[in-house]
């Protein structure tokens, strides 16, 4: 419990340190702190400059800005896009329904098909086929994930028609989403896998030579039998904290891949922001972001504390 | 392909090194691309010819929308992406044996101090922060590749910390210690040494991630603009109609060279580890 608590320590200073850098970026960098904070997507007066100045509380001293910046982010606000004429946090809550709709199920079966692929590859290492799916998953881990939906697309989409082009829905019915999600979710499926597939095959390389082993195949045990009965359990410990620490990765890979396939969620909300320069959006998106990935962390180590019995007993 | 098995200056032998074929030839290829790159490239990438033109005889990957010759921009752009990347390294290895170092070797507060800082920059997600830093900074090279190496120094701290932390409790370190020669000495000439392992493979993966990241980056238009890398190019096919108009050879040849080089880094970096340590973890 004393190590959890420390923990929670530790991310609350990461919540804490993560907030200010968003608040010192606008501010630090070179140009008007004004176009920073609102974008530079409109144009006004002078004297509209001046006002939004008082209104965003750029003349008062530092120190009270950030007294106040803390307080609007506790109230929930996050400012209002001048793009988009829109609160900026109902604006990345609409999209991220979105993502996550398409990161959830990729998240879930990579986790479970890199698992169980690596853990056979590590248990039959030198086999013709276990050979094969390790090199074709070093490949995928090797290609950027916007490259692969890019081929996917030209490819099932483009040519051979199989697919939607772009979007989330057409109609709007389960089907016609679930029709649309496929392509990228599979992208986004492999590259999470791929990565977990590594991991799980070391993972399993390692435990191999355990004691425990010996004495299960002593006990007459039959090699498929040890390695999922016995060695599973404890070699997809490590793969339960890299999926944690890995969901900043696999987010800003599904940005990536809701650009290419021109999917409006939070990527495409993050280009857009970036092709208008809408720094606000930018910025309440990023500590959404890492809002989600810190509680994720936290919750993976919640679980790991409940899995584990040695984490458990300190 | 083996290397001798080298020794130490104690003349224990390390272990003997065997090189991965593949990824030796393949980055290789890449890297002597990038050294001649000058002498290789049939024209300069700069150079305007006629438009949207399909590979022929004398543009073999056909030209882009304003006429410059792709093979030229290819050859030409593995010299951006793989500075970028072993700069980025460069620095986040330095930066990332220091932190690991200094807390693995004096343990205590010390210890803690960085290791709390580090779990911190472990959480930070890179990405969106240098999405966020690259819009207002509108950045240069040199920038991406500064920025790219303060934050990814994390997982090297992390592991150089775990191996330090093995390696001082040995008894080769204690009779240093016992013999009255001070900390930076032992630092320097017992445990760095025993580094090399753990950091040549940390160096290899953070490039290639390095050059992920800065291929991603510059697909999203925040490269440099002054200098073609591949990921810029991909940017180019995908706005400039590379894609609708099917001229795949646009955007899959530059697209095809960053999977090629960072999987010859990857399996590189495998030769330096054993079987049951081919971690690539926080890459």
């Amino acid at each position: 419990m004393k190590t959890f608590r420390k923990k929670a320590v530790r991310y609350c200073l990461a919540v804490f340190i993560i907030a200010s850098l968003n608040f010192i970026i606008p501010r630090a960098m070179p140009g008007d702190p004004v176009v920073n904070l609102l974008g530079e997507d409109f144009s006004v007066s002078q004297d509209a400059i001046e006002e939004l100045k008082a209104e965003l509380g750029l003349d008062k001293p530092l120190p009270v800005q950030y007294l106040n910046y803390w307080r609007d982010i506790l109230r929930f606000d996050l400012g209002y896009s001048y793009h988009y004429y829109m609160n900026v946090l109902e604006l990345i809550i609409s999209k991220m329904k979105w993502t996550l709709l398409l990161v959830a199920p990729a998240i879930i079966l990579g986790a479970v098909i890199g698992a169980f692929l690596g853990s056979l590859s590590g248990w039959y290492k030198n086999t013709f086929k276990n050979r094969l799916s390790t090199s074709l998953f070093l490949a995928v881990y090797s290609t950027p994930p916007y490259f692969l939906s890019l081929i996917f697309l030209y490819l099932f989409s483009f040519k051979l028609d199989l697919f939607p082009l772009k979007g989330f829905y057409a109609t709007g019915g389960l089907m016609d989403i679930m029709h649309h999600l496929f392509l990228p979710a599979l992208v986004l499926t492999l590259f999470i896998a791929s990565r977990n597939y590594m991991i799980m095959r070391a993972s399993v390389l390692q435990e191999k030579g355990r004691l425990y082993v010996e004495y299960a195949r002593a006990k007459g045990l039959l090699g498929r039998a040890v390695l999922f009965r016995h060695i599973f359990k404890n070699a997809s410990l490590p793969v339960i904290t890299l999926v944690a620490l890995d969901f900043g990765f696999i987010l800003s890979g599904a940005l990536f891949v809701e650009i290419i396939f021109s999917m409006n969620g939070m990527g495409t909300l993050i280009y857009d922001a970036l092709m208008s320069r809408d720094y606000p959006v930018l910025q309440g998106a990023f500590l959404i972001i890492t809002l989600m990935v810190i509680t994720a962390n936290s919750i993976a180590d919640l679980l790991y504390s409940i899995l584990d019995p040695r984490v458990r007993l300190k | 392909m083996r290397l001798k098995p080298f020794f130490n200056r104690r003349g224990i032998i390390k272990e003997k090194i065997s090189l991965n074929k593949f990824g030796l030839i393949l980055f290789s290829f890449f890297t002597l691309t990038a050294v001649f790159a000058l002498h290789l490239a049939p024209y300069d990438p700069w150079e305007r010819f006629e438009p949207y033109a399909s590979p022929n005889r004398y543009h073999l990957l056909g030209t882009n929308d304003i006429g410059n010759d792709i093979l030229s921009e290819l050859i030409h752009g593995s010299r951006v992406s793989l500075l970028v990347g072993l700069g980025t390294a460069s620095i986040a290895t330095l930066l990332g044996l220091i932190i690991g170092l200094v807390s693995g070797y004096f343990k205590g507060i010390v210890d803690e101090l960085l290791m709390g800082i580090t779990d911190i920059f472990l959480m930070i997600p890179r990405i969106p922060l240098i999405i966020i830093l690259a819009a207002f900074l509108r950045p240069s090279f040199w920038i991406i590749m500064l920025v790219l190496g303060l934050i990814w120094w994390t997982t090297t701290a992390r592991v150089v910390r775990s191996k330090t932390l093995q390696i001082r409790e040995m008894s080769f370190v204690t009779s240093s210690r016992s013999l009255g020669f001070k900390n930076s000495y032992i630092i320097v000439s017992d445990i760095i040494p025993h580094l090399f392992q753990v950091l040549s493979t940390k160096f290899m993966l953070t490039t290639a991630s390095a050059m992920i990241s800065e291929a991603s980056l510059s697909f999203l238009g925040l490269g440099d603009p002054s200098m073609k890398s591949w990921g810029m190019m991909i940017n180019f096919a995908f706005q400039r109609g590379g894609f609708i108009n099917e001229m795949w050879w646009w955007y899959a040849a530059p697209g095809i060279c960053i999977t090629m080089c960072v999987l010859s880094i990857v399996s590189l970096s495998f030769s330096f580890e054993r079987e049951e340590q081919k971690v690539i973890a926080g890459m």
